[in-house]
């Protein structure tokens, strides 16, 4: 095929390239320096558009063809940003090269090089691709960014009838024969993506294109609409116009917002720079890009807004890659028929998607709470009518927001289920988490700089949560060993509540954000209506946080260092807290942060701090020495009348019992204990939220630890924990923790009187325990042998207190264990001065401070003893 | 040219830091790292189960130097990370052929 191939002379081809470099040059320094003055970016890239086109054209005419609807069988076609006419100054610019036939191709291969290099010579970066028009109507899996691109395809040169036929039969046909295929792939890079930015918006240096909620999600968003209409309604609309209009009210503010950030750093940067870094983030405030009101912002305050956009953009594009219909695999498919499974009164899940049975349910607040607990369950997400349904209640809510014991009940409840973080992120993105808590609001997208945090702060409060659940399916060593930890804890949503509110002080005007964070969880908890001793151990997390890091960076194998760190902690569900927190909180600041280095010697200063806890336990109260001590000062706020009768009853009591015990329960202890005149056995029974707690304080004799344990024990109680305690009077406390494996109590409120009658007949001689024991034993000949087998050790140490011997013991748990070594060790004229008993799982781990008529065992007698207690366990009680 | 490499104590970085940073040298790499020469091991038990460490957590230091301040950075170093006991660490030098800054070329002393 002849083509009229235009003259032009060397020199007359010169000067009118360099003609065109200079107009390029003039035009885009005019166009920056409008950009300058108003900030416009979507005006900046309508602009760059117009100008590279019209050079494009200019070179079209002079190269390729004077027509520009020529020559025939060849046209010039705009895809991508260029089709779309948002063209950032320095993106490439994406071109195809249409050809009706592989003739024209062949014929028109040098005049293309030119103008290719025409572009290249003025500095153009040129994204070319040549295509038959055949070649258009198949699918390249492997290159779906080509199938996309052509959404956006716009006629720039050549014959506009080949044109016609790609847009008007190629590409709607393609489009309808692979919507599903394409929407997969789509959504799978999508996805891919996603993943690799964490999948979160909240990145303190985002990249505006790639970073969820950037440009390339509005990009999705539309394509995602586009291609779904296209094979619904054959037919081919502005993709904008197929959002809904609440959700286009928020998006285009959005990408008018994102174009002009986008355009600023690529003009700030000289080149595809899209990463918003701290200095761009100072400079895009100062100069208010985006932002057409007035009014000085800090960089902080300006990517607040930043993150409310990439928020709505996100949520858009998260949306509709969640409709996509049916074109998952099998698996996929069989994964998503389980969580429909899921479905219950108020709520059913369609393709993980949940949907309000009710429409009006969610008026009823409690209803809404348990939304949010149904998605931190079973790790579904609101459809988009849910989530438009939750944003209109919020007005109403607001008037009257749920609050104290009832909002916390709920609250603890999500915070503790296995998808908390997401649930979480879903109440703040729809702004009902901020309602709730208040506390909240000044860190919600709050950049706070520092080298090693990667994510904002509420971002990275979410993803220590994330962390700790993730704990339940440990993918190695040190994951499996913290989660054991993680289970072991009485009080798991105290932990969660911490992390939440452990860095809300950096969004107060304070020095030191520990402080700042302490005053405002206080608020929040005394809202919420927390317990005293709940409050207490929440404000202690949150106080501390930082210790266990400040630990590390001494010498943690220096007793003298385990020995300051353990002081400060006081108790071993503290530790435990304070150990995941601390794994937790540095694991959230960026995926590097946990060095297998730190993770170990975490762990270290753990079990060191574990053991010393168990070391120091016997070191006595001596309330007039104790000038400093806040719960000494506390209880005699308390009970300022009783300061003598509270003084005789701490002495000598260990500092552990302190620790162990909120103020009221000593007070109640010491009722007791005066109460001990009118009976000589004073027990409380109580129902605990995981266990039965019974308290007994009475005085101390030869036996009494034993016998309490095997009265449970014949009751068919199994004992999970227990302390032991004595004061310097010989009144003892002992609470033991237990289950009731039988339901006993916890079906026949009658028999906690007979309950404790019994226990209390036992100690006064009255009740035949061995007798008790055995119906119980005979009862329960039959059982299955443990799941898990635990190896029985049994260690001693006699240098660790001043007064007692340290026996450990790590045995199988089972019915009458805590019996069996109690009866052993008093069998052997040994006494319990104190006791701490642990049940993990099927291990029971028990420890105890023994004497022998006042003293620390002596190294025959301690042999004796070892001897015995191992015959025992390993025949039996 | 020479290059510092220092094991010490992890307890020891900041003052080692702040040794360095009085005799002007402010530019160092800081490595996370374990090891032993006759300093022994750790055990722990918990919960019946031994835990031993037998490479101790240390911290590296490395930075180059230019000849002629050697001798102050090892006493620097080695001031500032005595305890006494066996575990404070040790120093090696080496000779280094040449230094590169990366931002803009500078090489040889300068680029220290």
């Amino acid at each position: 095929m002849r083509e009229d191939r235009p003259e032009k002379s060397m020199s007359t081809a010169g000067s009118s390239s360099s003609a065109l470099r200079d107009h390029y040059t003039e035009e885009s320094a005019r166009i920056r320096q409008e950009f300058a003055s108003t900030g416009n970016g979507g005006a900046a890239l309508a602009q760059r558009t117009a100008l590279v086109e019209k050079i494009a054209l200019e070179l079209w005419s002079e190269v390729v063809c004077p027509e520009q609807r020529g020559p025939r069988n060849f046209t010039l076609v705009a895809l991508g940003g260029f089709g779309r006419r948002w063209l950032f100054p320095h993106s490439d610019i994406d071109l195809l090269f249409l050809h009706a036939d592989r003739d024209t191709e062949q014929a028109l291969k040098d005049r293309i090089r030119s103008f290719s290099q025409g572009l290249w010579d003025l500095r153009l970066k040129l994204s070319p691709a040549t295509r038959i028009l055949q070649e258009c109507d198949r699918f390249d899996p492997t290159n779906v960014e080509f199938a996309i691109s052509l959404l956006d395809c716009r006629y720039l040169a050549g014959d506009p009838d080949l044109f016609t036929r790609l847009h008007e039969k190629v590409i709607p046909r393609l489009m309808t024969r692979e919507s599903q295929s394409l929407l997969q792939r789509l959504a799978d890079v999508t996805r891919s993506r996603h993943e690799k930015f964490g999948n979160t918006i909240f990145h303190l240096e985002p990249d505006v294109k790639d970073t969820p909620g950037g440009l390339r999600d509005c990009n999705v968003a539309l394509w995602l609409s586009l291609l779904s209409s296209m094979d619904k309604l054959q037919d081919w609309p502005d993709p904008k116009s197929l959002l809904s209009p609440s959700a286009r009210k928020q998006f285009d503010p959005a990408l008018d917002f994102l174009m002009s950030v986008r355009c600023f750093l690529h003009m700030r940067n000289g080149r595809e720079d899209n990463t918003l870094s701290w200095d761009a983030q100072e400079e895009a405030a100062q100069r208010g890009i985006g932002v057409y009101e007035s009014k000085e912002l800090s960089a902080a305050d300006w990517m607040k807004i930043y993150f409310g956009h990439a928020r709505s953009i996100h949520r858009t594009a998260t949306q509709l890659l969640e409709e996509i219909p049916a074109a998952w695999s099998s698996l996929s498919r069989h994964f998503q028929t389980l969580r429909a499974r899921v479905s219950d009164t108020d709520f059913s899940v369609v393709d993980g998607l949940v949907f309000l049975r009710e429409s009006s349910a969610l008026r009823d607040p409690e209803v809404l709470l348990r939304l949010f607990h149904f998605v931190a369950l079973h790790d579904v997400r609101l459809s988009t009518t849910t989530e438009y349904k939750v944003e209109r209640i919020l007005p109403s809510l607001a008037a009257t927001p749920p609050k104290g014991a009832e909002l916390w009940l709920y609250l603890g409840e999500i915070l503790t289920q296995p998808h908390a973080a997401e649930a979480l992120r879903t109440m703040h993105s729809l702004r009902l988490l901020t309602l709730l808590l208040p506390e909240l609001k000044p860190i919600d997208s709050l950049v706070v700089r520092d080298f090693y945090h990667r994510f904002t702060v509420d971002e990275h409060s979410f993803l220590a949560i994330e962390t700790l659940h993730r704990l339940r399916e440990p993918r190695s060593e040190w994951e499996k060993q913290y989660g054991e930890i993680l289970n072991e804890l009485e009080d798991p949503e105290l932990l969660y509540l911490s992390l939440l509110l452990h860095d809300t002080g950096k969004g107060a005007v304070s020095e030191n954000h520990v402080e700042g964070s302490l005053a405002i969880a206080e608020r929040c908890l005394q809202r919420l209506d927390l317990e005293s001793s709940e409050r207490e151990t929440v404000l202690f997390l949150i106080s501390n946080h930082l210790e266990m890091s400040a630990a590390l960076r001494r010498d943690i194998f220096d007793s003298a260092t385990v020995a300051a760190f353990t002081e400060k902690v006081g108790t071993p569900e503290r530790l435990k807290m304070l150990c995941l927190f601390t794994y937790a909180d540095i694991k959230a600041v960026n995926p590097d942060a946990l060095t297998p280095w730190k993770a170990e010697n975490i762990w270290q200063l753990y079990i060191a701090a574990a053991n010393q806890l168990n070391r120091n336990v016997d070191e006595r109260l001596h309330p007039d020495a104790e000038v400093h001590n806040e719960k000494i000062a506390h209880l005699r706020t308390l009970a300022p009348t009783a300061g003598k009768r509270v003084k005789a009853f701490l002495e000598g009591l260990p500092q552990r019992y302190l620790k162990t015990y909120a103020a009221q329960d000593v007070l109640h202890h010491l009722e007791m204990a005066e109460a001990l005149g009118k009976h000589p056995v004073q027990l409380d029974l109580t129902r605990g939220r995981h266990w039965f707690e019974l308290t007994l304080v009475t005085n101390d004799r030869p036996f009494l630890f034993g016998k309490v344990a095997g009265t449970l024990a014949a009751w068919g109680m199994n004992i999970v924990k227990a302390t032991a305690f004595s004061n310097q009077a010989g009144t003892v406390v002992d609470t033991f923790y237990f289950t009731d494996r039988f339901r006993t109590l916890e079906l026949n409120l009658s028999e906690w009187e007979r309950f404790k009658r019994g226990v209390s007949g036992v100690l006064m001689g009255e009740a035949d325990l061995d007798r008790m024991l055995k119906s119980r034993m005979q009862a329960e000949e039959k059982k299955s042998q443990p799941k898990v087998k635990i190896k029985m050790s049994i260690q001693s140490d006699n240098l660790c207190s001043s007064n007692s011997t340290l026996v450990q013991v790590v045995a199988q748990d089972r019915p009458g264990l805590l019996y069996t070594i109690a009866s052993c060790f008093s069998h052997h004229k040994c006494n319990i001065e104190i006791a701490l008993i642990d049940t993990e799982g099927q291990m029971a781990i028990d420890v105890f401070y023994l004497t022998a008529i006042r003293n620390k065992l002596a190294p025959e007698h301690l042999k004796q003893v070892e001897a015995a207690l191992r015959e025992a366990l390993h025949s039996g009680p | 040219m020479t290059k510092v490499e220092a094991v010490i104590q992890v307890s020891k970085l900041e003052s080692v830091k702040a040794a360095l940073h009085e005799i002007g040298i402010e530019g160092m790499t800081v490595l996370e790292a374990r090891g032993h020469g006759r300093q022994k091991g750790h055990t722990e038990f918990y919960r019946g189960r031994e835990y031993t460490v037998d490479l101790i957590p240390k911290i590296k230091l490395e930075l180059a130097v230019a000849d002629n301040m050697v001798e102050k950075v090892v006493q620097a170093i080695s001031t500032s990370a005595r305890t006494g006991k066996i575990g404070d660490g040790k120093i090696f030098l080496s000779r280094v052929d040449e230094v590169i800054r990366i931002r803009n070329d500078e090489r040889g002393e300068n680029a220290l």
